[in-house]
């Protein structure tokens, strides 16, 4: 009977004053919206990554007057890296074979390359573990006397983890100040719903009702505002995750953008979590130095 | 039952609201606080509530220690006491049987103790017939009724009322005087603030007589104001 009432407490609070709870629900739902989106967007930006990182290749052009075994012990030294995931020796005549492919309609560059074979070296092509050991792999190698020439796709991978931490920061920051508007918010309500039932709470202190039972309800309905914005948000990325793979899906790759469920059930949960903590918060701002006795 | 000693209440630093009173009122006993506006009556009465703290001295209420005693106990002390203020504090959206239940509730009654013992408490003041309505349908003196049900429901050891017929004319006033006499007799201790002479003098209690937060007279079976001789008998 008691938590019914608590309940019922809060549920009227809710009632009494829409507008204000509206708008703190409502800014509730945009920050948790863009936390939940950016978490969404990070995962296809890593997913992206990923794919990159398999395509990361440091390449050590040969010099010429290296014998094949030669090349066959320098190959195996390489492997055993500990940043070194594969190694492929790329002969002359396959660079060669992979020219003619890339530029199959200048066919005067090619005339010039076949003309002199020296042009293009044959090379190892080094699949690191991780994209970012690029760096260590290219150290180690310049070093190494037979060989010509390690050429890396450094700016572009660097590129791509600078704009992917920018957008960290920048969602940070969004979050904060959203964070920070919807507790006030929050705390708002509560204010007004504390004003509303200014008499009820003297008589329920004069009469003897416990500290406890006189804040619960108020509580109750920060953690319901955050909760349902939340929730709210959590809806509305989902819905907005599934129609962006729907969208890509009919390009090359269908179902490499689909955000797998249990991604989205796990981060979904922690996200109503930190709703349900915003409101708790906001409850807490609320009352600070009301409801004392 | 209550024992002040030595207590001032000075706000600000500057209001002086009570000063040096020591006071013991006995189980049993009915006390008229009275005295001119601003003499420290109310602030006795908030001071005996647990309502304000003393500045110096101490106060005890009910066998406990309203000086040292930690906050969350407050309600605790306060289910002890009931309260009967001039402008009888009901919940206009309450019907009378709501307002009384109320305070039975707030404090995690069961439900049937509430359902027998609003009635009963409501037949004691005479409103049986009106629980159903709302405080706006009742009368001044009906409404101070129902405030007094409230601070009785829960069968309190004393109760503290502040000006309970200051809104009331005098022949309502008697009603209520004769409920809180019959409540008393009952072995409730009433400490009653007022400056209703008609009242204090037919009554013929004990009275406290504040003058600028001071004690100047405390008389047994007193009138409200002074007798020519010896102003101080303890």
């Amino acid at each position: 009977m008691r938590l019914q009432y608590l309940l019922s407490q809060a549920i009227s609070n809710l009632r009494r004053n829409g507008l204000v709870v509206f708008a703190a629900v409502v800014s509730v739902l945009v920050m948790l919206t863009l936390v939940f989106g950016t978490i969404v967007l990070r995962w296809s930006i890593d997913q992206d990554i990923g794919r990159w990182d398999d395509n990361v290749r440091v390449i050590a052009f040969l010099s010429d007057d290296l014998t094949l075994e030669d090349i066959d012990t320098l190959q195996q030294d390489i492997q055993g890296w500990d940043q070194v995931n594969g190694i492929e020796y790329f002969s002359k005549a396959e660079a060669l074979e992979e020219f003619r492919e890339l530029f199959t309609d200048q066919q005067s560059l090619i005339d010039v390359v076949e003309e002199d074979p020296s042009i293009l070296p044959a090379s190892l092509r080094i699949r690191p573990v991780a994209a970012a050991d690029y760096s260590a792999i290219t150290d180690r190698l310049v070093v190494i006397p037979g060989i010509r020439e390690v050429s890396a796709a450094d700016e572009a991978i660097d590129a791509l983890v600078a704009r992917s931490d920018r957008l960290r920061t920048f969602s940070v920051w969004i979050v904060v100040v959203l964070g920070a508007s919807a507790v006030v918010l929050i705390a708002n309500t509560i204010r007004i719903a504390i004003f509303a039932r200014r008499d009820e709470i003297s008589i329920m202190k004069l009469v003897g009702a416990g500290n406890w039972f006189v804040r619960i309800p108020f509580f109750l309905e920060g953690i319901m505002e955050g909760l349902v914005g939340a929730a709210l948000s959590v809806a509305l990325v989902w819905a907005v995750s599934g129609s962006i793979a729907e969208l890509f899906s009919t390009s090359t790759d269908p179902g490499a953008l689909m955000v797998p469920v249990d991604f989205l059930i796990r981060n979904g949960l922690l996200i109503i979590g930190f709703g349900g903590l915003t409101g708790l918060m906001g409850s807490a701002f609320g009352m600070w130095g009301f409801l004392r006795d | 039952m209550i024992r002040l000693q030595d207590v001032s209440k000075i706000y600000d630093g500057a209001t002086v609201a009570v000063s040096d009173v020591s006071l013991e009122i006995q189980k049993g006993e009915f006390v008229f606080l009275v005295g001119p506006s601003g003499s420290g009556k109310s602030t006795l009465i908030r001071l005996m509530l647990r309502q304000e703290l003393p500045t110096h001295g101490q106060i005890w209420v009910a066998g406990k220690q309203t000086t040292t005693l930690p906050s969350w106990k407050v309600p605790l002390l306060r289910r002890s006491l009931g309260t009967v203020f001039q402008d009888f504090k009901l919940l206009p959206n309450k019907t009378v049987h709501e307002n009384v239940a109320f305070a039975l509730e707030v404090i995690g009654r069961p439900r049937h103790v509430i359902r027998s013992q609003v009635p009963q408490v409501l037949k004691l003041v005479g409103l049986a017939t009106k629980a159903d309505r709302l405080p706006t349908q009742l009368s001044g003196g009906e409404q101070q009724r129902v405030s007094i049900a409230r601070a009785f429901v829960n069968r309190p050891l004393i109760i503290l009322a502040d000006e309970p017929t200051g809104n009331l004319d005098p022949a309502t006033s008697v009603g209520i005087m004769r409920l809180l006499d019959r409540i008393n007799r009952s072995g409730t201790t009433v400490v009653m603030a007022t400056h209703d002479h008609a009242i204090v003098d037919a009554m013929r209690r004990r009275v406290v007589a504040l003058e600028r937060g001071r004690v100047v007279r405390d008389q047994s079976r007193g009138a409200y104001e002074t007798p020519d001789q010896d102003p101080v008998e303890a």
